[in-house]
């Protein structure tokens, strides 16, 4: 009897083409989405050649010192190429700079002056190196004048002294910032989250069926001589089942195609994605046996519950996870969406294990919670009419 | 009017969706950029930056951090490894910086010590390395000739104080413009939401074949039928345009009352047209009622995201605009942005908009003509 219920229940699911639109493919069609708007994110904000031009006035061709810096500063082989320069006239500039063809440009008259659009980092960026140049120039000044207090009146000696030490000076920085830094990722951690708690759906309709105020095939099946826990628990396996199935594809679907990267720990992603499918079915089985309303409103519970949870996370806007976390951390200890993203999170940057058990250990405890006083109120259930 | 009547009455069972799409234009679009005042006066960016500092705080490290402190917003955090790397990774900090126990000293001792930093690798982090790099290189060039700390802090002070002249030649009044470009940018997910799904509820309920039946045996006329759904229909359409633009003058402001404004307003206007086609086109298209909520989804969502209304169009991948130029909301969205740079208004800067506004309209006739061919079928079928 169990494998005959289990059976029909997979059936059942598997020809409900709403159900298997909005836990099969509409993750897919949203990662696909995400991955369109957000792959090209991160690189954008990365440091670019700026394009700037330099107004070429007789006073700064005379001057073969900037001459240089700037060659170099633009040079095609130089690593830390910075800028892409146009050598121009004044007006030929300012007409460039007004259709945005350069971030701004450089006038050397007596000192640089520079004429930009908007505030924005480009600009900064040269503002900054063209007072590093300056800089530069009155440490040089500022050194010699210091060697001549000295006693020491050799010009040469003293200038190539100077240069050796400036060459000397670099800074001593070393990066120790982890190499797993890509915040887009987040979308898709909360994006298989969603997919876990939609899966609450299936939950909810294969209960629904063995439920008798429900469906027709409930009062049936409620008729029938057989014990309701092995009715419910072969009618949720298969819920189950198809979850793990939609989980496992969109797994495979974003791992390669979109090149999701999940950390390399590939049991405990594995062990995340089933306790996080258990925690959707939890979620669609609580719905389904406290809220005694129509299967509609029941979907809508789920959806919007998840919603509520994936906005929280981060899925609308990677930031607000964080904000949650940092203000008001027990919101997100709570939230189901979070759990799963805050163990994808953790399984990626961290090299510890203790944040993403946490969160393994909250969504049993979840899904514990919610199955019992479901069981509680599916127990000795008795109808004199429906 | 019974039409009309109807239409009011299937109007009511989908009123939570728009109110749903309505909120998310609210708090995505209006108010989730923060207001600040116009600048017109250059502005260095200023990276976030938190500093660790393990040293006692004075002398040259106290002059760094102090340094750092005028040049970048400090941002603080609480005090576990745990908080700190989870403010890197969420971009609350672009970068920070690990000052060694015994810095003062070391440093003093031409020791160069080693400064231990963590950057998020985008263009402020790059900011602050510079800025943290030259810092410390001026400094080891002041350390090597000089045994004083205060006449290497001062020497410092004063080489590091030079500031380059700089101008602003626009006064375009950029953040409020950015502001506008994004809430009507967001529109494109509202508006195409809202009206496919109401259009889309309303035609099928309207098609279903009973009251078909019913509408066809009944002493109206069929093109007066016709004539008063488009009308109910068209109406919804401008009234939910409206209540989006009033909203728009709520959450905008003094950029509204702008020729900018106007045309942020005729443009959406002309969307909102092209929207009213696309769910027409859909309704004919789709009789199942539990397949709009997934199409809608579909639809808005994926010209939202494909065409730049939710991550801004320059951060898209090329790849991406390319197809997207198949899609009305593009040429939309691209006049929204053009927008936001159009300084002087005169033919030559306004020609581009219009091009953009001439093939939504070619859009709409184009959904238009497919409609009318597709329905033609459909009737022939029936």
């Amino acid at each position: 009897m169990f494998f005959h219920n289990f059976k029909y229940s997979l059936k059942t699911l598997f020809k409900n083409r709403m159900l298997i639109f909005w836990t099969f493919a509409f993750p897919i069609i949203l990662g696909t989405l995400f991955n369109m708007a957000f792959k090209d994110i991160e690189s954008s904000e990365q440091l670019d050649i700026i394009d700037i031009a330099i107004v070429e006035n007789e006073q700064f061709n005379n001057n073969e010192m900037y001459k240089e810096i700037f060659n170099n500063l633009s040079d095609k082989n130089n690593e830390d190429r910075l800028f892409n320069i146009n050598y121009t006239t004044k007006e030929e500039a300012s007409k460039l700079l007004e259709d945005e063809k350069v971030s701004g440009y450089l006038v050397y008259e007596d000192g640089f002056k520079i004429f930009v659009k908007t505030s924005g980092i480009n600009e900064t960026i040269l503002k900054t190196v063209t007072e590093e140049i300056k800089q530069n120039e009155i440490m040089m000044n500022s050194l010699t004048e210091i060697e001549i207090k000295n006693g020491n009146y050799n010009y040469e000696a003293i200038s190539n002294d100077i240069m050796a030490i400036i060459e000397n000076s670099e800074a001593n920085i070393e990066d120790i910032s982890s190499s797993n830094l890509s915040y887009t990722m987040i979308e898709f951690y909360t994006l298989i989250a969603m997919t876990c708690l939609y899966g609450g759906i299936l939950g909810m309709v294969a209960l629904n069926g063995c439920l008798a105020n429900m469906t027709n095939n409930g009062k049936r099946v409620s008729v029938a001589p057989i014990k309701k826990s092995k009715l419910i628990i072969s009618s949720l396996l298969a819920s189950y089942i198809v979850q793990v199935i939609g989980i496992a594809l969109l797994f495979l679907y974003t791992t390669f195609v979109l090149k999701v990267d999940y950390g390399n720990n590939l049991p405990l992603i594995i062990l995340l994605a089933l306790v996080g499918t258990l925690a959707g079915l939890a979620l669609g089985v609580f719905v389904s046996a406290m809220f005694k309303t129509n299967e509609n409103t029941k979907t809508g519970i789920i959806i919007s519950v998840t919603m509520l949870g994936c906005f929280l996370s981060g899925m609308m806007g990677i930031t607000m996870k964080y904000i949650v976390d940092k203000n008001v951390p027990i919101i997100n200890k709570l939230n189901p969406a979070s759990m799963i993203t805050d163990g994808f999170y953790s399984l990626y940057y961290y090299d510890t294990e203790t944040r993403y058990f946490f969160n393994i250990i909250s969504l049993i405890i979840f899904a514990f919670i919610l199955i019992s006083i479901s069981i509680f109120s599916l127990r000795r259930q008795k109808y004199d009419s429906i | 009017m019974i039409v009309f009547k109807t239409f009011l009455k299937v109007l009511k069972s989908c009123k939570t969706p728009i109110i749903m799409y309505t909120v998310f234009l609210v708090v995505f679009g209006g108010l989730n950029m923060q207001t600040s005042d116009t600048a017109t006066s250059f502005e260095s960016t200023k990276p976030d930056i938190l500093i660790i500092n393990n040293d006692e705080d004075k002398g040259i490290t106290k002059n760094l951090i102090d340094y750092i402190k005028d040049n970048s917003n400090i941002i603080d955090i609480k005090d576990t490894e745990e908080a700190i790397n989870d403010a890197l990774f969420y971009r609350d900090v672009n970068y920070i910086i690990y000052i060694p126990d015994n810095y003062r000293e070391d440093f003093l001792n031409n020791k160069n010590p080693k400064i231990e930093i963590k950057s998020t690798g985008d263009y402020n982090a790059s900011l602050a390395h510079m800025m943290l790099e030259k810092y410390v290189k001026v400094a080891n060039t002041y350390n090597a000739k000089l045994d004083n700390e205060e006449e290497i802090i001062s020497n410092i002070n004063k080489t590091l104080s030079v500031k380059t002249e700089i101008e602003l030649t626009s006064n375009l009044d950029t953040n409020n413009l950015a502001r506008a470009t994004f809430y009507y940018n967001f529109m494109n997910y509202s508006l195409l939401a809202g009206l496919v799904y109401v259009i889309c509820l309303i035609l099928s309920s309207f098609n279903e074949i009973k009251v078909k039946k019913r509408t066809i045996i009944s002493s109206m006329k069929t093109s007066t039928h016709n004539k008063n759904l488009l009308l109910s229909n068209g109406l919804f359409a401008i009234i939910l345009w409206i209540f989006y633009v009033v909203l728009g003058f709520i959450l905008l402001g003094d950029i509204m009352f702008t020729t900018h404004g106007i045309i942020y307003i005729i443009n959406s206007f002309i969307f909102m047209i092209c929207s009213l086609t696309i769910a027409f086109l859909i309704a004919t298209l789709v009789n199942n009622k539990n397949a709009i909520n997934g199409i809608v989804n579909v639809v808005a969502l994926g010209t939202s995201f494909l065409c730049g209304a939710f991550v801004p169009m320059e951060w898209l991948p090329s790849s991406v605009i390319n197809i997207a130029h198949v899609l009305p909301s593009y040429w939309y969205i691209k006049t929204n942005e053009l927008l936001k740079t159009i300084e002087v208004f005169n033919f030559e800067t306004l020609k581009p908009i219009f091009i953009n506004m001439i093939v939504i309209l070619l859009f709409t006739i184009l959904f238009i003509v497919i409609t009318n061919i597709v329905s033609k079928k459909k009737r022939k079928i029936n």
